[in-house]
């Protein structure tokens, strides 16, 4: 086990007053803590800073850190360290409520200050079992059919105080109307509780996959529709798709890029109904041109009377 | 099939490790998540979606030692960026489908 020098986590030395200590930690908490920071690492990083606080911060734990960095911990650094032959601590630790995150503290604190995971666990025991949550990817498709997904995840499990992870596996029903984002609520579903206590909760993320040809806007849906500029034009019926087969869409004469044309009841699952899907309209243009359209498209510039850039006046 | 539930109670909520009513009573009058149903303060039922929301307050409040007062204000920024960037998002596939051919 290697010593933590928990000054320097902190970056303060080690005759800082309490103010200092506060003043380190309440700054690099900031910088680090998972909420604020999603930086891979940063969660690690977190906890090593909150640790080091826990024990700097109160005058009893710092004392009895003290006298063991003094017995050699921190000359030894890095090349293993154990606590002295019967050491016990006298201040303890139990954590009240809230904060942090779960099984944070490392092996050396817990060598220190009497195993605070595995202790204050079971001196709350008959304690709710911990919730999980997990990210749950759905297609589009799925949240319009009925059906049901198989999940699998791991939940934290004390047995004979070791943690460990167990697998498990569910059928879960797509409701209708689910929203990216959202969280549902599984009940009893995360970990065991201890002795008669009632197992957590497990809460599944939704996140709808990213389609190729559909983007979603609350309920609705949105296809992007390529149009020659003929089509756009003198008007044509297209074949778009949606997320339940093909429908035929009437495109009117004089159509304009960036239109939206609203096709009723063909957008995602509501509680009550469907979302609409709106056709979004593109102009493109052909990749090349024979000389007999190009001398088309000629003739064509001739007889429109159309400046695209008239909002611009005479600048442009 | 398991029971898929979008509403949690007070009463569940508390069974928690982090929560007390107390906590939820002070989340909830700083307008960090908001009961759907419940008049009075025991029969609050809160959707659970926000239950990610009270944790976060709740881990902010104790892990970076600021008043419910701040903690609301970051909740709250930290809300408007999520939804910013989901918006972005979306308006960077809209872009990139209306420039490729």
């Amino acid at each position: 086990m290697e010593f933590k020098d928990y000054y320097k986590i902190l970056g303060v030395p080690p005759d800082a007053d309490t103010k200092a200590i506060k003043t380190a930690y309440r700054k690099l908490a900031r910088k680090y803590h998972p909420d604020m920071n999603p930086d891979a690492g940063a969660e690690d990083k977190f906890k090593e800073v909150a640790e080091a606080y826990e024990v700097l911060k109160d005058a009893g734990r710092r004392a009895e850190y003290d006298e063991l960095r003094q017995y050699g911990g921190a000359s030894r650094a890095g090349s293993g360290f154990e606590p002295p032959p019967g050491w016990q601590s006298s201040s303890g630790f139990s954590r009240a409520g809230g904060g942090h995150f779960e099984g944070d503290f490392s092996d050396f604190f817990n060598s220190i200050f009497g195993g605070a995971g595995g202790e204050h666990r079971s001196q709350r025991s008959g304690l709710r079992g911990q919730d999980a949550e997990i990210e749950m990817p759905i297609f589009l498709e799925e949240t319009v059919s009925e059906t049901s997904k198989l999940v699998e995840y791991l939940i934290p499990v004390f047995e004979n105080g070791q943690l460990r992870e167990v697998k498990k596996s569910l059928k879960v029903k797509i409701p209708p109307g689910v929203q990216d984002g959202e969280r549902i609520r599984l009940k009893g579903q995360g970990g065991p509780g201890q002795g008669a206590a009632d197992s957590g909760d497990l809460y599944l993320h939704i996140r709808l996959v990213p389609h190729p040809l559909f983007d979603v806007e609350g309920h609705n849906l949105v296809v992007t529709v390529p149009l020659a500029p003929w089509e756009a034009a003198l008007g044509a019926k297209v074949t778009v798709p949606t997320l339940s087969g093909k429908i035929n869409l009437t495109i009117a004469p004089n159509s304009q890029a960036g239109q939206r044309l609203r096709i009723k009841g063909k957008g995602l699952s509501t509680k009550t109904g469907r979302g609409d899907l709106f056709a979004l309209l593109k102009v493109v243009m052909p990749p090349s041109a024979n000389s007999k359209v190009t001398a088309l498209w000629q003739s064509l510039s001739e007889e429109a009377d159309f400046d695209p850039r008239a909002q611009w006046g005479n600048e442009g | 099939m398991t029971e898929l539930v979008f509403s949690i109670s007070l009463h569940e909520l508390c069974q928690c490790e982090e929560f007390t009513e107390q906590v939820i009573v002070e989340v909830v009058d700083h307008g960090i998540a908001q009961p759907v149903a419940g008049h009075d303060v025991a029969d609050w039922v809160f959707d659970t979606t926000s239950v990610h929301w009270l944790r976060k307050a709740v881990r902010l409040h104790s892990d970076l030692e600021i008043d419910w007062v701040a903690v609301a204000m970051v909740i709250d920024l930290l809300r408007k960026n999520e939804a910013l960037e989901k918006q972005n998002r979306h308006f960077e596939q809209q872009l990139r489908r209306f420039r490729e051919s």
